[in-house]
């Protein structure tokens, strides 16, 4: 490194300690714009995907207000990849390259997609899980140091809010309905809790890009606290809702005041994010199948654009 | 790769009735009324909408503090001479996003920073943006309703719609009702 | 109203809320195959302000005939076999691709725009505020398939084919829309729905004119397509197979 560099890194480093936040074309290090590319694209990917597993189930919502709720969520799925997207782009990173990288397999997005919605109740598992997760991490990020992402976080956390409490109410409503929906909330529940902790990532010990990520700013917390904090707010949810979950290490230290659980299989987590989950397959035929179907409407409204330019 | 996500635009919001434009984010759009049809969907899901302004993300000009410390622009009109209206965005602090503070005459985009900078200067911006006018498009006020009020009939994109907390209760006292506390 | 136009208007507003409802379900399949993010995110807001008018028709439904406004819908949409369906045949139609699906919407959207400006003048004030409302969405809706009809049926070689060809299909549906609504005789004499066999030509005249823009012919000879609202195509039965399977898991259950 240079001494003119080094005194840029300092300066920025400087910045980041007192709050400011980095908008695009202020000095920032290589790795800094790359990690936030890597992150904010992965972030936006898994948006996109995440509308598959709970888009299958509009056409099947058990009441036109769930109906009505799930399209607006799902919709709200897209628009929250939709802002990311931007956020990325403000570094440099073009849409096209970002979605080819998905679409050729070449990038990551949230694990926990890769799990089937087997059953409606799934579809409230997954408001009071995953989007419980989602927040958790999105309103830290949305303290993140770099403006745009920080800006399209707060957006998504506004809008968030009202997934999570769909789900629990849906998971309410199943939980005080038949046998036979309780049951479907019980088994929704038993398939989602292990995916959900997986989702934070890997423990702190083992996630190579979690220091230089806090030390910018760009996470404030790491993965096993943001684990923590989802388990301790969803225990006593879950027990109010008298629905049992599936470790039978998870108990109450009174000493921390934390909920304590067990071993996450950190093998099947390996395996889904690395291609061989039980969907990964058909999440990523179903969005190539959409962007090649739609290449021809995209070449349509290209041609029309130039022709009227050329016209004008 | 010849796959193409077309051009971007971006989306200024109308949050408060004569409020100012405040930058959103940006669509991705074949042209300009498409970009404006789209900002609608996009960015005005929930009721806080009564306008849109859209413009091609290549006519943005844009500078931070940090860089105008290093650089400040000439006050002198550049080549073209040919003045014309720019619409001057600034990001006050470190909250919040850029924000519509009025207009200066200009000849260049550079100018148009200097004349931003030298009208607006005092509000401690951290990042200032210039667009031409001309390269604006805007949501018709007559057309207003039908863009925006949709929004408002949609109070499940609101999470107040669920009564959550409620139930919460309910199921807890339920609970502890069952199985007194030891 | 007599009884005899209760009877006439229930029937009628269940037409209008089927079309609604059957229509709101199939834009809802594009939700996450659309061609591009932002579009996908616009057409899911046409089937949210869709689904919401199916809602309104319902719940003024459920008030004539008696019923309550609030758990009604759900029976209608949940409980009901295609039989009961009284939505036109063009709205069942799959999807097909973007071009059918977007000029579907065009035609469907221009035509309801004629309807909703006689409703806003029914004899019956409950309809009328009703009309007024939904005639607020379906302007933006109107203005968005316009622009996108135009583009595509302008695009290229393969959109314009890919638009006639859909137009071809949907032409002699698009002309059922317009036989007359269960009960419609009735309400017209009472001033309550407009005369759909005089208004159509505005209807007619408005496409026609788009259509010409976005270089599109319209088919010259029509054929009877066989269905109409009492009598539907197999894909309305496959369509409410899926959108009862869970509703109908528990039936009298909440949720």
């Amino acid at each position: 490194m240079t001494t003119g560099e080094a005194e840029k890194l300092a300066h920025f480093e400087q910045r980041i300690a007192r709050g400011e936040k980095i908008e695009p074309g202020d000095w920032m290090p290589e790795e800094y714009r790359r990690q936030l590319i890597r992150m904010i694209s992965q972030h936006a990917h898994s948006e996109i995907v995440g509308m598959l597993p709970e888009g299958g189930w509009i056409t099947r919502a058990p009441s036109l207000r769930r109906k009505l709720v799930l399209l607006a969520k799902v919709q709200d799925e897209g628009g929250h990849g939709q802002y990311l997207y931007h956020a990325a782009e403000t570094l440099g990173a073009t849409r096209e390259e970002m979605i080819d990288a998905l679409l050729r397999g070449k990038a990551k997005y949230s694990s926990i997609f890769n799990y089937p919605a087997a059953a409606w109740a799934d579809i409230g598992v997954i408001g009071w899980f995953v989007d419980s997760a989602a927040i958790l991490n999105q309103t830290m990020l949305a303290r993140s140091s770099y403006g745009p992402y920080a800006r399209a976080m707060i957006r998504i956390c506004a809008e968030e809010n009202f997934h999570r409490k769909q789900g629990m109410e849906i998971v309410y409503r199943l939980t005080q309905g038949t046998p036979g929906q309780r049951l479907m909330v019980q088994q929704a529940v038993h398939r989602w809790w292990w995916p959900t902790l997986m989702m934070f990532g890997p423990h702190d010990a083992d996630s190579p890009n979690t220091p230089v990520l806090v030390r910018w700013g760009i996470k404030t917390r790491t993965n096993d606290e943001l684990r923590q904090e989802f388990v301790d707010q969803t225990v006593p949810e879950a027990r109010a809702f008298d629905l049992s979950l599936p470790d039978p290490d998870l108990r109450f230290d009174a000493a921390s005041g934390h909920w304590r659980f067990g071993q996450i299989d950190w093998d099947e987590f390996r395996q889904v994010i690395s291609g061989h989950g039980p969907c990964n397959q058909v999440r990523m035929e179903a969005r190539r199948k959409a962007h090649e179907d739609g290449a021809w409407v995209r070449a349509a409204l290209q041609a029309y654009a130039r022709r009227r330019e050329q016209a004008a | 790769m010849n796959d193409t996500q077309l051009p971007r635009f971006e989306v200024f919001v109308q949050e408060r009735r004569n409020g100012p434009h405040l930058n959103a984010g940006s669509v991705h759009a074949a042209d300009a009324e498409l970009a404006l049809l789209n900002a609608r969907d996009v960015f005005a899901r929930r009721p806080e909408c009564h306008g849109l302004w859209i413009v091609p993300a290549d006519r943005v000009t844009a500078r931070t503090a940090e860089q105008l410390a290093v650089e400040m622009p000439s006050s002198e009109p550049g080549e073209s001479g040919r003045a014309e209206t720019y619409r001057v965005f600034g990001k006050i602090g470190h909250k919040g996003t850029h924000e519509h503070l009025g207009r200066v005459e200009a000849a260049s985009a550079g100018q148009a920073i200097r004349k931003a900078f030298d009208t607006f200067g005092s509000l401690s911006v951290t990042s200032w943006w210039v667009v031409p006018e001309s390269a604006c498009l805007e949501s018709a006020e007559d057309e207003a309703d039908a863009w925006f009020k949709p929004a408002q009939d949609k109070p499940f994109r609101d999470q107040a719609f669920y009564p959550v907390e409620t139930f919460m209760r309910s199921l807890r006292r339920a609970r502890e009702s069952k199985e007194p506390r030891r | 109203m007599n009884d005899a136009q209760r009877q006439a208007a229930v029937e009628y507003l269940l037409s209008l809320g089927d079309d609604e409802l059957v229509l709101a379900h199939r834009d809802s399949e594009w939700t996450g195959h659309a061609p591009i993010l932002e579009e996908d995110i616009a057409f899911a807001n046409i089937a949210l302000d869709e689904m919401g008018h199916a809602v309104i028709w319902y719940r003024l439904h459920a008030d004539l005939a008696g019923k309550d406004p609030e758990t009604y819908p759900d029976h209608l949409v949940f409980q009901r076999t295609a039989e009961g369906f009284r939505n036109a045949p063009i709205v069942e139609l799959p999807n097909g691709d973007w071009a059918f699906s977007m000029l579907r919407q065009f035609l469907f959207d221009a035509a309801e725009q004629v309807w909703l400006e006689g409703l806003g003048r029914s004899a019956h004030a409950p309809i009328a505020a009703a009309a007024r409302k939904i005639m607020t969405e379906e302007r933006y809706h109107l203005r968005h398939t316009r622009a996108w009809t135009l583009r595509l049926g302008l695009g290229t070689e393969e959109s314009h084919a890919r638009m006639q060809r859909a137009l071809d299909a949907l032409w002699p549906f698009a002309c059922d829309l317009w036989t007359a609504r269960p009960g419609e005789h009735e309400l017209v004499t009472a001033g309550i729905c407009p005369d759909g066999g005089s208004i159509w030509r505005t209807w007619e005249a408005e496409v026609v004119s788009q259509l010409e823009k976005a270089d599109l012919a319209r088919p010259k000879a029509v054929q009877p397509t066989g269905f109409d609202r009492t009598h539907h195509t197999p894909h309305l039965t496959e369509s409410l197979a899926e959108m009862q399977s869970v509703a109908r898991l528990e039936p009298e259950g909440v949720w």
